[in-house]
Order: C-alpha cells, then sequence, then structure tokens
C-alpha cells in the first residue's frame, strides 16, 4: 500500500505550480456548484501552498501506513469474531476508556478503538513514532498481554508472540492518502519539552 | 470519588476484575492466559481509572484532547477527486494550522473507494472545533467535503446535524499528553528553542 502511494505522488512533485492549478481545475470541472466555487476562492492559497516546498514530505512508515516528519499513522480495520465486540467494549467500559498502559509503550501519541458496522469490525487507529517495525516491536515487548486480551475478539488473531502477527496486522491496515500532524515532535520529545516548560517557570518565580 | 473510603475503592475494583474474568471465561486460550499475566497491572489501572470524557454533541475527550471520527460515504466521482486533490497537495495541509486545535487529521479510503475515513484529534469542545473550521478554513472544507454523499456545504445551517449523524464516537481514546494543546506544544517548542539557544550563549 504504502509503496503505491510513493509511486502515485512521484509525478506530482515535478509539476510546477502553475501545472499543478490546472490539474486541480481540471479533476474539479465536474465537481458541484458549490466546490468549484470553493476552488475559486482558495485558488490564490493553494498556488502558494502547492508551490512550496512541502514541509517535509510525505513519506512510507514502513510496511504500511505514512509518515509526516517524525510521526506516523496506523490504520486498520479488523472483522470481530462472534461475541468478540460484546467482550471488548465491556472490557473498554470496565477501564473507564482509561488506556494508560499505553505509556509504556513510549511511542504512541493518540489511539482510538471505534466499533463499525453492527459490531462486525472494529476501527483501530493511531499517532506514534518512527517506523512501523520499531513500533509494532514495542507493542509487543513493552505490553504483549494487554495486546492479547484487547485481540481476544479479532477473528484469526495469532497471538501477538506469534511470528505471523506483523503478517496479520500489515494484511488488515489501510494506508491513509492524507495525514497531518501539527506538532514534528515525538513523545519522548514531548515529555522532555514539559520538563523543560516547569523549568523555565519555576526558574522565572525565583528570579523576579 | 474523594468522598469513598479505600476499602470501597478496592471492593469497586475487584468487582471490576471478577466481570473482567468473567467476560474472558470463553474467550480463546491466547486471551485467557493473557489476562491472567495482565492481572496486576490490569488492578493497578483500573484503580487509577480517570474514566473519558464527552467531547461534546459527540465524541471523546481525554483531558483538553479529543476523538472525531466519521465514515463517509463518497459521492459519484469523489473518490477520484479526493485522491487527486490530496495527492496534488503531495500531503501538505499547512492550511489546518491556520485551525490552530487541531493535532493529526487522517484520509483513509475504504471498500474499494466507496467510502472515506475521516479521523482527527484536536482541542476542547466538539461545537467550538467545527466553528473554527467553518470561520478559518470554509473553503478548504468544502474542497475536500464537496466529494462526499450529501454534503451540505460548510454554510448551510444543517451542517453540524449532519457532521454529527456521521460521526461514531470511539469506545476507548487514549493520548499520551491529555493535557498539551496544540498551542501549548507550539509554545514549548519555542522554549526548547529559546533554552538551547541560551545554554549555547553562555557556554561560549
Amino acid at each position: 500500500m504504502a509503496s503505491q502511494t510513493q509511486s502515485a505522488t512521484a509525478p506530482e512533485s515535478e509539476l510546477t505550480a502553475a501545472e499543478k492549478v490546472q490539474r486541480l481545475r481540471e479533476l474539479y470541472a465536474d465537481a458541484p456548484e458549490l466546490s468549484r466555487r470553493a476552488l475559486e476562492n482558495v485558488l490564490g492559497e493553494l498556488t502558494e501552498q502547492v508551490s512550496q516546498t512541502p514541509p517535509p514530505p510525505v513519506e512510507s512508515a514502513g510496511r504500511a501506513g505514512i509518515r509526516l516528519g517524525k510521526v506516523s499513522e496506523l490504520t486498520v480495520i479488523i472483522p470481530l469474531a462472534p461475541g468478540g465486540a460484546q467482550r471488548l467494549r465491556a472490557f473498554l467500559r470496565l477501564l473507564g476508556g482509561n488506556l494508560n498502559g499505553a505509556d509504556k509503550v513510549g511511542t504512541v501519541h493518540d489511539m482510538r478503538f471505534v466499533f463499525l458496522d453492527n459490531d462486525t469490525k472494529l476501527l483501530f487507529a493511531t499517532a506514534y513514532d518512527g517506523d512501523w517495525d520499531a513500533y509494532i516491536d514495542d507493542f509487543a515487548t513493552r505490553i504483549p498481554d494487554y495486546l492479547d486480551i484487547l485481540n481476544a475478539g479479532w477473528e484469526g488473531w495469532p497471538g501477538i508472540r506469534s511470528p505471523e502477527a506483523k503478517n496479520y496486522l500489515a494484511k488488515h491496515q489501510v494506508t491513509a492518502e492524507g495525514w497531518f500532524v501539527a506538532n514534528d515532535l515525538t513523545v519522548a520529545e514531548t515529555r522532555r519539552l514539559k520538563r523543560i516548560g516547569e523549568a523555565v517557570d519555576e526558574f522565572l518565580d525565583k528570579i523576579q | 470519588m474523594q468522598t469513598q473510603t479505600q476499602l470501597e475503592r478496592d471492593r469497586r475494583v475487584e468487582e471490576k476484575i471478577q466481570k473482567v474474568k468473567d467476560l474472558y471465561a470463553d474467550a480463546p486460550e491466547l486471551g485467557k492466559v493473557a489476562l491472567e499475566k495482565g492481572l496486576p497491572d490490569l488492578t493497578r489501572e483500573m484503580a487509577a481509572a480517570t474514566g473519558k470524557e464527552s467531547a461534546g454533541r459527540v465524541g471523546a475527550r481525554q483531558g483538553q484532547v479529543s476523538e472525531l471520527t466519521s465514515i463517509l460515504t463518497f459521492a459519484e466521482g469523489g473518490a477520484k477527486r479526493l485522491r487527486g486533490l490530496l495527492q496534488l497537495l503531495e500531503g501538505n495541509f499547512k492550511g489546518a494550522d491556520a485551525v490552530g486545535t487541531l493535532h493529526d487529521m487522517r484520509f483513509v479510503f475504504l471498500d474499494n473507494d466507496t467510502k472515506l475515513l475521516f479521523a482527527t484529534a484536536y482541542d476542547g469542545d466538539w461545537d467550538a472545533y467545527i466553528d473554527d473550521f467553518v470561520t478559518k478554513i470554509p473553503n478548504a472544507l468544502d474542497l475536500l467535503f464537496c466529494n462526499i454523499e450529501g454534503w451540505p456545504g460548510i454554510h448551510d445551517p444543517n451542517v453540524k446535524d449532519w457532521l454529527v449523524k456521521n460521526q461514531i464516537t470511539a469506545e476507548a481514546w487514549y493520548v499520551s499528553s491529555p493535557n498539551l494543546t496544540v498551542a501549548k506544544a507550539w509554545k514549548l517548542e519555542r522554549i526548547g528553542k529559546a533554552l538551547d539557544e541560551f545554554l549555547d550563549k553562555i557556554s561560549e
């Protein structure tokens, strides 16, 4: 998936800003009136945006998913086994939505569990630091039991210690077509900056 | 919570642990083993449960950071148009910085390009967040979402009802820094840089 995204975006980077704007107009030629008007309204801004060197370009996050700067996305949609949704939902509710165990992984920015299609599927989506392989390894080594509890209802889940676990995840992952992150900070950098911020505040208080 | 005695709290955690065991009685072997092994950690977490809150009309919030998750049906030709737009932008969503409350945002095409998963992490309340989008980047939104079936247009009075109808609240939501807004993170980045400069200067 990731490599498809890469090869599909490659030609765009060689277009000039004017060519890109032309492509946009063509793309929206058959769009509803509403959006053709919207396109004209933002064309000035967009021209600026497409002519800028994109901040860091979106890259592959490894086996699946994409990354912007230091932060990657993982989006999987998993079929649930009979009874799986009920068990998982009840488990998550007992935790009161508290998934602080994920702090131990040290590279997770955010993580959501969403039930889809009358509880037949689960959407699991995270924002994390760095490469896919290392991220899955972090989960597997730091909170393996949690994963197996959470994934107990996943149809065909081989278990996090199985050599097949990564194949299973990669198979169910869908690489995003668009990915935005506001702060190019890793979880570790953020934690460090929070400590620095507190220390600076203390320092300023003291010298007053 | 503060009026609860330690004993009552312990009893509630014990009840919860019992419920989890009941829940996993018919789980695959793998899950049952994991539960036994994870029990000490789990007990600690349940004792510390802070609880996810509501982000307002719809969605979950942890601390100051909320989640929005929507699955939308593409209009005829919409998937092709949106993919083309995203590829021409080469992942550059500078405009989203203008919103100022958006942590991350993904567009994922599902079910053979018939559906779009749109998921974001943002600061604060649902209503204020949507207002931010509407006032700060209305055209960009129409450009993205005109490709979706039934999109009423960002200036339509029914646009919020439409969004609520298409949003699915997460059952669980984790944020590593729940009290760090986008604005605070930007400020910390500046402080970090300033401190580095300062340290460089005094070490010269």
